[in-house]
């Protein structure tokens, strides 16, 4: 049994089990295959030598640590959004198993070793989040997201396959190892590859919501439910970067004359189309879209190749895995708060002085917010830093332009957390109540925020 | 490690102790701290310096986590606690000082200074910077004044931005070293074109958090606009981080510059002194005037810093612990006329030494250790800086030695116009026995800096040799 396994069936058996119409068994169903998973994957940690693999899939070190992590997200964001899943009964568990399914593919895009099984894993991984964005049926605006996140995405989709296409032509295979040599031994190069490597990036940047591909985040995330929100900012952004890193530093690594200098281009655009976006924005999600629009771009750096030696590739893959798991806990806990909240129309000053309405609120929404804008000592920061001195080496110019945006982005998450922390003219916004699942999600992310780096470092 | 789990222990403690004891587990936790930084002082030995955690592995990108003191830190550590205590202390009958939340973020505030005071890694140092301006922050935004919000957001901005660059520098030079302890980033040597950029960072961030006067523009709004205790909060420690900064980390880190940033840094620190002393003399708000005063004092001890000589090293830091010690008397002075009598304009005061006397003479004895009377601890350090500028530069001895004329002029200028004259109430409330304690135990120490200064001198003297040792082998090794 293993652990891919365990979740697809999991999925499975939530999906069945809702016919019973009690949420609860759901929940249960899909808290305990996800534990069983975790732990399976976390047991073959310790066996780096003992590798799982399938054709087409394979999990070594390095892909156990980010699946775990992308299935912790996936189990907060269960836990967190409950209450939003258990709304209607009857769907609770195609909600849930959505999701799980949806963590499927987010674990094969994470293992692949083919370009064909990534093509899948991105397919499961997005197809539950199409329908998961419209979940709220009666909404507009969510119906809305729905249908532009699917529209886009599948043209992504396709953009990403005829990128396949060309390098398969160039390179003569699909998985990852044969093109890796092709490239190496200078047996593909010319434009079939350029061309192929091209527009399989920027079928990555769109799906991690990079500029100038970022168009669609802003409304499906505001559109969205806000735990889809959560998701897709944690779960599809972890997995779409881990994807892209492995790819193109490993893969293309040696070709990366051709991508090296659109992709610095690229960060610098994402990095400043995010942040200046953001601050003229009133609505809560939307300014966290355009957060991430800008994360994205931060996480591009320690994309760019630093240097030729694999030692430093990996270090880069384990700076992603902290920088993503501060903003994945961050981006989670900032959620889940705003979902504890009655605020129909998500403006942002309908969140006025709920942190001090309940104070426990106040202090897991500054954990979460703090990490999120990178000031220490919280888990954001730390990756974040991470990054910026690993991308040093190589492009200390790029350094100083994502130092001077983390300076731009302070502005618009200081706004958010005046707002949510105002002691006054706040009479209309009611107390927050989360239910017991909440706050155990926002403790396990505030203990994580806190000690999670130092632990894990 | 004491040093650090007392007041985080105590921030947690009051944010969940029932109301009516808020206030004592605040103050309860300021002296525990205090006893314990005594306990240290007494076994410290001139020059030693002390680890006090040291994991021993190194992070994959080099943080060490390294923490300990020497002189000077112990020295600021002791400094910390002095003054949170009387923070807690004169703070003690007023409303604010019942509130959970207000004493947690008093005792946060506490372990971050604590933590950039020991911090033995760059990254260290980074992280406690950072982490005491979240909590000064909301001590300035939940009990300010009404209309503090576009200060404070510029307050923020301004020193984060001011971080950032500090942490580019760090990031630059954590390049050039094994890894992030204070050890290794001093011996690294630079080229003088990387160390000027290295040092450029470094300096404004501390050039914000002084402020020196191009950077100054947050300081007089936030200063004026936050609390009684926000305000004593940010002058006499959090500024004090910056002032520490230049001497433990800006200079010896990057020395190759030193000699392209001490003219910057002496003329700014000079301009402020008599542009913020002219400035304050118009004021008209009292908290604006002894925010303004504050930015003259503290120019005269950053352009001293900057000459980087043990005997003024000395003075200034006689000078940040004057300061701290006269800024926290000034504010509190300011914060019972405020709150007594629900102004802060000079013109609408008038008459209160008549009304409270007690007062009136307690106020007096600050402001002559303000204008630092001989016998005075700001006597002997500002005599010590004087003497170095005027050693490096005559002209500018002669400009900075204006510092004394005009403190006279705007701190007697504030104590007529509030003190003497017309009554403008039928009433004042004379000082209260926590505020005349504060007040006490602040003449007390200046008294005694002034009178035996030596004591301090060569408690840090070894430390600062071995300093400046650092920096002068750090550039004999380059041509």
């Amino acid at each position: 049994m293993d652990a891919l396994i365990v979740v697809f069936a999991t999925g499975l058996i939530s999906m069945f089990i809702a016919l019973a119409k009690k949420p609860a068994l759901v929940l249960g169903t899909a808290v305990v295959g996800l534990l069983a998973a975790i732990t399976l994957l976390a047991l073959q940690v310790n066996h780096p030598y003992n590798l799982v693999k399938y054709d087409g899939l394979e999990f070594d070190g390095v892909s156990i640590y980010y699946s775990i992590m992308s299935l912790v997200f996936g189990l907060l964001i269960i836990l967190g959004g409950y209450s939003y899943f258990s709304r209607e009964s009857e769907h609770t568990g195609e909600y849930i198993s959505l999701i799980l399914f949806s963590l499927v593919g987010s674990m094969c895009m994470i293992g692949f070793t083919d370009l064909f099984m990534f093509f899948l894993g991105l397919e499961i991984l997005s197809i539950p989040v199409y329908v998961l964005a419209g979940s709220n049926k009666k909404d507009l605006l969510s119906t809305e997201a729905s249908v532009k996140y699917f529209f886009t995405g599948s043209f992504a989709t396709g953009i990403l396959l005829f990128g396949v296409a060309w390098l398969y032509g160039a390179t003569g295979s699909f998985a990852i190892t044969d093109i890796a040599n092709a490239i190496g031994e200078g047996r593909a190069s010319g434009s079939m590859l350029g061309v192929g490597i091209l527009m399989i990036m920027a079928s990555f940047l769109f799906k991690v919501g990079g500029a100038p591909f970022h168009f669609w985040s802003p409304d499906v995330y505001g559109g969205s439910p806000n735990i889809v929100t959560g998701y897709m900012a944690a779960v599809v952004k972890l997995s779409g970067l881990f994807a892209f890193m492995k790819l193109f530093t490993f893969v293309f690594g040696e070709a990366s004359q051709i991508w090296v200098s659109a992709l610095y281009v690229l960060a610098i655009v994402t990095m400043f189309v995010g942040n200046l976006s953001a601050i003229r924005q009133v609505k809560f999600k939307r300014i966290l879209a355009y957060s991430s629009v800008a994360n994205a771009g931060y996480a591009l750096l320690v994309i760019l190749p630093s240097s030729k030696d694999l030692f430093s590739h990996l270090k880069a893959l384990e700076f992603l895995w902290f920088y993503m798991l501060g903003y994945g806990l961050s981006i989670i806990t900032l959620i889940v708060i705003s979902m504890t909240v009655k605020n129909e129309s998500d403006d942002l000053e309908g969140f006025r002085g709920a942190g001090r309405k309940n104070p426990w609120i106040g202090f897991f929404f500054t954990l979460g917010l703090l990490s999120i804008a990178g000031i220490p000592p919280l888990a954001g920061f730390f990756g974040k830093y991470m990054v910026f001195s690993h991308a040093y080496k190589m492009y200390p110019e790029l350094v100083i332009i994502a130092v001077i945006n983390s300076g731009i982005g302070i502005y618009y998450y200081l706004k958010i957390f005046m707002t949510f922390m105002a002691s006054d003219h706040s009479e209309e916004t009611e107390k927050p109540s989360p239910n017991f699942l909440q706050y155990l999600v926002l403790a396990i992310c505030a203990i994580g925020l806190i000690a999670g780096p130092f632990v894990l470092m | 490690m004491d040093l650090y789990l007392i007041p985080l222990a105590f921030s947690l403690l009051a944010a969940l102790a029932p109301a009516n004891l808020v206030r004592y587990v605040g103050l309860t936790g300021a002296l525990a701290s205090l006893v314990s930084v005594g306990v240290h002082g007494a076994y410290y030995m001139s020059g030693w310096s002390v680890v006090l955690f040291e994991p021993g592995q190194v992070t994959t990108f080099g943080l060490t986590f390294k923490m300990g003191y020497d002189g000077i830190s112990l020295l600021m550590v002791a400094l910390v606690n002095v003054v949170t205590t009387l923070i807690l202390l004169s703070n003690l009958n007023r409303e604010t000082a019942s509130l959970k939340g207000f004493n947690a973020l008093v005792m946060l505030m506490q372990f971050g200074l604590i933590g950039v005071f020991t911090a033995m890694d760059g990254i260290m140092f980074y992280v406690f910077w950072e982490l005491t301006l979240i909590p000064i922050f909301l001590i300035a935004y939940w009990y300010g004044a009404p209309e503090r919000k576009p200060a404070l957001l510029k307050f923020f901005i301004y020193t984060f931005v001011g971080s950032l660059a500090m942490l580019l520098s760090l990031i630059a030079l954590g390049n050039y070293a094994d890894n992030y302890s204070y050890e290794s980033l001093v011996t690294v040597e630079l080229s003088a074109k990387s160390a000027f950029w290295i040092m450029a960072g470094f300096f404004l961030a501390f050039a914000i958090k002084i402020p020196l006067v191009p950077f100054h523009t947050w300081q007089p709004d936030t200063y004026t606009l936050s609390p009684m205790a926000g305000t004593m909060l940010l002058s006499a420690l959090m500024l004090k981080m910056a002032l520490y900064g230049m001497i433990r980390w800006m200079v010896p880190l990057a020395p190759e510059a030193m000699q392209d940033f001490t003219p910057i840094i002496v003329i700014l620190g000079i301009i402020g002194v008599v542009y913020a002393a002219l400035i304050a003399i118009k004021q008209s708000d009292i908290k604006r005037l002894f925010a303004f005063a504050s930015i003259s004092h503290v120019g005269l001890i950053a352009a001293g810093i900057m000459l980087f000589d043990k005997e003024v090293l000395g003075a200034s830091l006689i000078q940040i612990i004057n300061h701290s010690l006269v800024a926290v008397g000034l504010f509190l002075a300011a914060g019972i006329l405020e709150d007594r009598l629900a102004t802060r304009e000079l013109n609408q005061m008038g008459g209160v030494a008549k009304l409270a006397p007690r007062f009136g003479f307690w106020f007096a004895v600050i402001g002559f250790a303000s204008v630092s009377v001989p016998f005075s601890s700001g006597f002997i350090g500002e005599f010590l800086l004087l003497k170095g500028l005027y050693g490096y530069c005559w002209i500018i001895g002669l400009i900075a030695g204006t510092t004394l004329v005009f403190g006279a002029v705007y701190t007697f200028r504030a104590y007529q116009l509030s003190m003497f004259g017309a009554p403008s109430l039928e009433s004042f409330k004379d000082l209260q026995w926590n505020e005349v304690l504060s007040f006490l135990i602040i003449s007390v120490l200046i008294v005694l800096i002034g009178v035996y200064p030596q004591a301090i001198l060569d408690f840090v003297g070894p430390s600062l040799d071995k300093l400046i040792q650092s920096t002068q082998a750090d550039i004999t090794i380059l041509p």
